[in-house]
Formats: C-alpha cells, sequence, structure tokens
C-alpha cells in the first residue's frame, strides 16, 4: 500500500458539520510504514546528488539562507495577500541568518522523533484530538419555535429562483439553522467526551468508506420470505428487533423423540431442549415438542428466547462463589474460577456458560448426568448465585471485593 | 466415713459421699474436712473432673439444627439453650449481622417491643423478666431471626467441631480457609458472605477478625 493515496474522510463527505467549520487535513489509517527511502520520482535526481541530513548540517552556512528571489516573491503572491507577505517578509528580516545556521540540527537527544515528520496534518492517534473549542458553546441557545421555523420556510418560497431543482431545496434544508444562538454551537459543538478513534467511514486496514446512510428502508428487505407468525408473536412479545434476535446465540442442547402410547396407536413426537443468551449476562432455557422436528427446534428456541433472565456474572468472566443445583437425579456443582482458567465443564454447562458469557468456570456433576436435567440443575445454580450487594443490605454490613481494592485485581 | 453436712450451693441436707463413684472420690475421702467440703462442691456441681471447666459442645449440633428448622418454617424467633457458648456464638453473629436479636427468656417467648417487633431487654412496658435461682435452671435464649426478599439471612448454619473431635485451626491455615482453599478438614469459604466463627483466648470472632487479630482458635459452626 502506497501513502501517496489521500484518504480523505469524514471532511470529505457531504456534512453539514464540515462544509461551515475550517478542513483539518488528517493522516490516513495506513498500516504501511513511510517508505522514507524510496528513490526520487524525478529520474534527473541522482541518488549520489543526494545529501544525507548529517551531511546537510555539517556544510551549513549563514550565506545559505538567503532572502527570497523575485521569482519566489511572485510564486508567494499567487498564494498569499500582500498583508501575509509583508508579514513573512518582517518574520524572516527578524531573524539572523548565522542564528539559523548554528541552530540548525538534528535532534539527537533522547525525547527527538523518530520518524520525519512535519507536522502539518493531524494524526489521528498519536496527536492530540481535535476539538472544538469551549468558545463554541452557547448556553444561552434554544431551539426554534414554530412560527420561526415557518418564516424561514415562507422566506425560502418567495427567494425561491423560477425553475428550481430538488438540489435547492437540499441545499436550503442542510443550511437550515435549527437554533437561535452561536451557529459553532449547532454546527461545531464543544463536547468534554473524548472524540471517537475512529470517525465514520476510518479504518485500519481499509481505505475510509462513505458513510452509510440511515436507511429505513433496509431492514425490512430481508425477512419478508421468513417472517412466520410464530416469529411475529415473539417480536411483539419481546419487543426485541430481528437483529438482536439474530445475534443472539441459540443452541438446541437436547433432542429426542419421546412416545405416547394412546388407543389410537404409538404417537412419536420430538422434543427439543434449547438454549439462548446474548453472551452478555442474558441466558434463558426453552423445551417444546412436535411431531415435527423442525417444529420443535423452533418453537423450543423462542421460548427460550422468551424466558431469557440476567445471570449474574463476578467480573462479567465468572460466577459469585461456588453453587449447587439440583434436578431430579442430577446434582451438580458450579465452581468460580481465577481469570484465565476457561471453561473447564461438561459440553452441555458449556454451551450454557458460553451463551451467557461466562469464560471461567469449573463444574462436577455429581450424581446423574440425564442432560435434559442437567441443563436445568446448572441454570438452576446459576440463578441461584447470592448477590454481594443484596447481602449486604439484609445483614446491614459492608462487604468489600477484597480481590479488587486491596489486590488491585492481581491475586 | 461417710460425713452428712449441709451445703449452702446445692440446698441439700447432705450428700453420701458413698453415692459419688469411686473412681471420682478416693482422692477426697483422704482429704481433710476443709477441702472435702470444696471438692464436694466440685464434684456435684461439675460431675466428673477436678480439671479447668471448659464450654461444652454438645449442643452446639442441636444449636444448629434449631435454627436452620426455623428458617426453614420462617420463624420469627427460635429458642435454644442458654450456656455461655451459645451466648457467645449468638453475639457474634448479630455484630455480622445475621441474627437480629438475643434475648434471654423463659420456655415461653418473651413479648416483643410495641415497636420494634421483636423482643428485648430495653422494653419499658414488658420489661426483662429477672433471673432469679428458682427459674435459672429454665431460662433459654430467644434469637431474632431475619429474612430478607423471603430467603433467610442466617442461610445454613454447620457446626464444624464436636465435643470428641474439637478442630483447631491456626492462623496461617485460617488464612487459607479465607482464600476458599481447604485446610485440614476445614473447607475454604467459598461463597459469597460466608462466615466462619472461632473460639479463640481473645474471645468469639468471626474468622476475618481472627486474621485481623492474628489469633487462631477452635472453629465452632460455619454459616453459608
Amino acid at each position: 500500500m502506497s501513502i501517496a493515496r489521500p484518504a480523505r474522510c469524514l471532511f470529505c463527505t457531504l456534512s453539514r458539520a464540515a462544509t461551515s467549520s475550517h478542513r483539518i487535513p488528517r493522516r490516513p489509517f495506513h498500516s504501511s510504514p513511510a517508505q522514507l527511502n524510496r528513490k526520487a520520482d524525478d529520474p534527473s535526481v541522482k541518488a549520489s546528488d543526494m545529501k544525507t541530513l548529517q551531511e546537510i548540517r555539517k556544510d551549513l552556512k549563514p550565506s545559505d539562507f538567503k532572502p527570497y528571489t523575485e521569482e519566489e516573491k511572485s510564486r508567494l503572491s499567487e498564494e498569499y495577500s500582500p498583508a501575509q507577505i509583508a508579514a513573512i517578509e518582517a518574520g524572516e528580516a527578524a531573524i539572523d541568518p548565522k542564528d539559523m545556521a548554528e541552530q540548525f540540527a538534528v535532534r539527537r537527544d533522547p525525547m527527538k522523533f523518530h520518524y520525519l515528520d512535519d507536522f502539518s496534518t493531524i494524526e489521528p492517534v498519536v496527536d492530540k484530538h481535535i476539538r472544538a473549542p469551549a468558545s463554541n458553546s452557547d448556553y444561552n441557545a434554544r431551539l426554534k419555535d414554530e412560527d420561526e421555523l415557518m418564516d424561514d420556510f415562507a422566506r425560502y418560497f418567495r427567494e425561491m429562483p423560477e425553475n428550481a431543482t430538488a438540489a435547492d431545496w437540499v441545499r436550503f434544508v442542510e443550511s437550515l439553522r435549527l437554533t437561535i444562538g452561536k451557529e459553532e454551537n449547532e454546527l461545531n459543538p464543544s463536547s468534554a467526551l473524548v472524540p471517537d478513534l475512529f470517525e465514520p467511514g476510518e479504518s485500519l486496514s481499509k481505505d475510509p468508506q462513505p458513510v452509510e446512510s440511515l436507511k429505513t428502508t433496509h431492514g425490512q428487505e430481508k425477512p419478508s420470505e421468513e417472517m412466520t407468525d410464530a416469529l411475529k408473536k415473539l417480536l411483539q412479545a419481546t419487543g426485541y428487533t430481528l437483529d438482536t434476535i439474530r445475534s443472539l446465540k441459540l443452541k438446541t442442547l437436547v433432542s429426542h423423540a419421546v412416545v405416547n402410547q394412546t388407543r389410537l396407536g404409538k404417537i412419536r413426537r420430538q422434543y427439543c431442549l434449547s438454549i439462548a443468551g446474548n453472551g452478555n449476562g442474558l441466558l434463558g432455557i426453552g423445551e417444546a415438542k412436535s411431531e415435527e422436528s423442525s417444529d420443535a427446534m423452533t418453537q423450543s428456541r423462542y421460548r427460550a428466547i422468551r424466558n431469557m433472565h440476567p445471570i449474574l456474572r463476578y467480573e462479567n468472566r465468572t460466577i459469585f462463589g461456588d453453587v449447587r443445583g439440583k434436578v431430579g437425579a442430577v446434582e451438580l456443582k458450579l465452581m468460580t474460577c481465577p481469570p484465565g482458567f476457561g471453561l473447564r465443564c461438561q459440553h452441555l454447562i458449556y454451551e450454557m456458560c458460553r451463551a451467557a458469557g461466562i469464560h471461567d468456570l469449573a463444574a462436577r456433576v455429581e450424581r446423574s448426568r440425564n442432560p435434559m436435567n442437567t441443563v436445568k440443575a446448572a441454570y438452576e445454580a446459576l440463578m441461584s448465585q447470592k448477590d454481594p450487594e443484596e447481602i449486604a443490605r439484609a445483614r446491614g454490613k459492608k462487604l468489600v471485593d477484597v480481590r479488587k481494592v486491596y489486590y488491585a485485581g492481581r491475586v | 466415713a461417710i460425713v452428712i453436712h449441709k451445703c449452702t450451693f446445692c440446698f441439700a441436707d447432705g450428700i453420701e459421699r458413698s453415692a459419688v463413684p469411686l473412681k471420682f472420690s478416693t482422692g477426697l475421702l483422704q482429704r481433710p474436712y476443709a477441702l472435702e467440703r470444696l471438692s464436694h462442691i466440685t464434684t456435684a456441681v461439675l460431675g466428673h473432673s477436678l480439671l479447668i471447666p471448659d464450654m461444652s459442645l454438645v449442643n452446639l449440633a442441636h444449636v444448629c439444627s434449631s435454627l436452620n428448622n426455623a428458617n426453614k418454617a420462617r420463624l420469627a424467633l427460635a429458642s435454644i439453650p442458654h450456656t455461655k457458648l451459645h451466648l457467645n456464638i449468638c453475639i457474634a453473629l448479630q455484630q455480622s449481622g445475621l441474627i437480629s436479636s438475643i434475648v434471654r427468656g423463659g420456655p415461653t417467648a418473651p413479648a416483643p417491643h410495641l415497636l420494634l417487633g421483636h423482643p428485648t431487654i430495653v422494653d419499658e412496658e414488658a420489661g426483662a423478666e429477672p433471673v432469679t435461682q428458682s427459674n435459672v435452671a429454665s431460662r433459654r435464649l430467644w434469637v431474632g431471626l431475619k429474612y430478607w426478599q423471603s430467603e433467610p439471612v442466617l442461610g445454613t448454619m454447620t457446626s464444624i467441631s464436636t465435643p470428641k473431635r474439637k478442630i483447631s485451626v491456626k492462623l496461617p491455615d485460617l488464612r487459607n480457609i479465607l482464600q476458599g482453599r481447604r485446610s485440614g478438614s476445614v473447607d475454604g469459604l467459598r461463597s459469597p458472605g460466608e462466615c466462619l466463627y472461632l473460639k479463640t483466648d481473645r474471645g468469639f470472632m468471626e474468622a476475618r477478625e481472627c486474621v485481623e487479630k492474628k489469633v487462631g482458635g477452635l472453629a465452632l459452626v460455619r454459616v453459608n
């Protein structure tokens, strides 16, 4: 990857904030290092003519610092105004060339920069954040009334050109102010929050992508094929969106056939036990039976989603203390473990912990190992954890986590 | 010789020395009269030996059972025999916040305080029943139990030492137990808020207090 490609990110997209605020060039997030010792693009410049910094410094004389020639001055006048040029010349005149020659040095102190940089562009990670100054805030700003907004619209319609296009309308809407107060307060407000490391569109590996606009119709296209009544009811009952449900960890742990003997004969049904978890403290189990195995699986999953409950987690990785669970002939105990221990337990309990977001656990199933009851007993055990906050409240005593407070999490 | 005399302590006209088993009284028969009086009292009152008296763990397991049963039945008060050991353990439990009150009462529960809801000795209305020589034997300790969110605050109490097997825990072992590691026959404290009460020469304390004061002791009960 070459560094020659300029990456314009936020400031080149058509955003309102950017058009008003001045552009601050930002360096791209390219992972390849700068190729500093490349041969010059110009073939006429030979390698033998190029000097190292050390050589330049050694040979430097006060006479090397000459005033601007007429040609250079004409070039400057193209860029700068006469007042600016006068300021530049005054600044240059104030400094003695002898001092410049003496003080020109390649830094060797320990605080020197290890890379060549003119610091004209702002690096996203290493440089100080670009923040709007506090003077941009206007505490007396208020939203416009309906009347004032109507006035704006009326003014637009009065001043509308003969053949108005959509572009005019868009331009008007983009430039419409919604608050009365300082302009900077609305367009480039000052915030105490640290700006995000990655602005929308920036990434370490890819070139900046155009910011995705919020499309409300985007989500509705896909599920028209899959949306069933059951799923609709689930979305209504839980209030989750389809994206949330897709992001849940669903797994069918137990699945086998069960038979009911009636006077009409044997009725064979499929039984399914599933778990649902969001990987961050929620876990639910659901079971269902149906003559069709796919129906049983789907139903059990939806029931699991409905039954999701929060599970206490210590440091979001393990449980609080050791807990026991018993369902039927299955007796098990779950033991809290130090960080990095991992999930050293039965496959069923392992899946439950992964869905719930528990990363360190040891388990011992003591008596029977019936899969259905194991899952239920493990769930019971996880829900039976004691919250130290509640214990403290019940006893009227303060409970302190010594590991955090005294040992700083190192024990 | 059989000496019958009046005793101010046991309110008895006399105790026939021959009634005392010989294995405990062989030394006494040779003693002079003055000491005989004293030794008679010791054998009568303490029953067995001339050793320094110790708190009996005989009823500790019964106390644990009683409190566990009362917890399961969600009772407000539970009564346990009134002894120094039991009283000291209850004081330690109260200081940990596991029980609300301890009141000395009779075979029936003392009346609750009008405002507080549990019996207390500073109740002006009912007042504390005075303990006299006539009623001292029937006194029991009435323990006020706590409940939070339909669960007992004093979860499950289990006794560790038994009269036959007394388990002492030294300070380094106690430190391990507090960190959750098993030491000897005493399991580590693994649940949040789990407590272990010990009898030390500095008094009855919870395991964490013992470590603070750098003493070990006799492990009595564990509360889950």
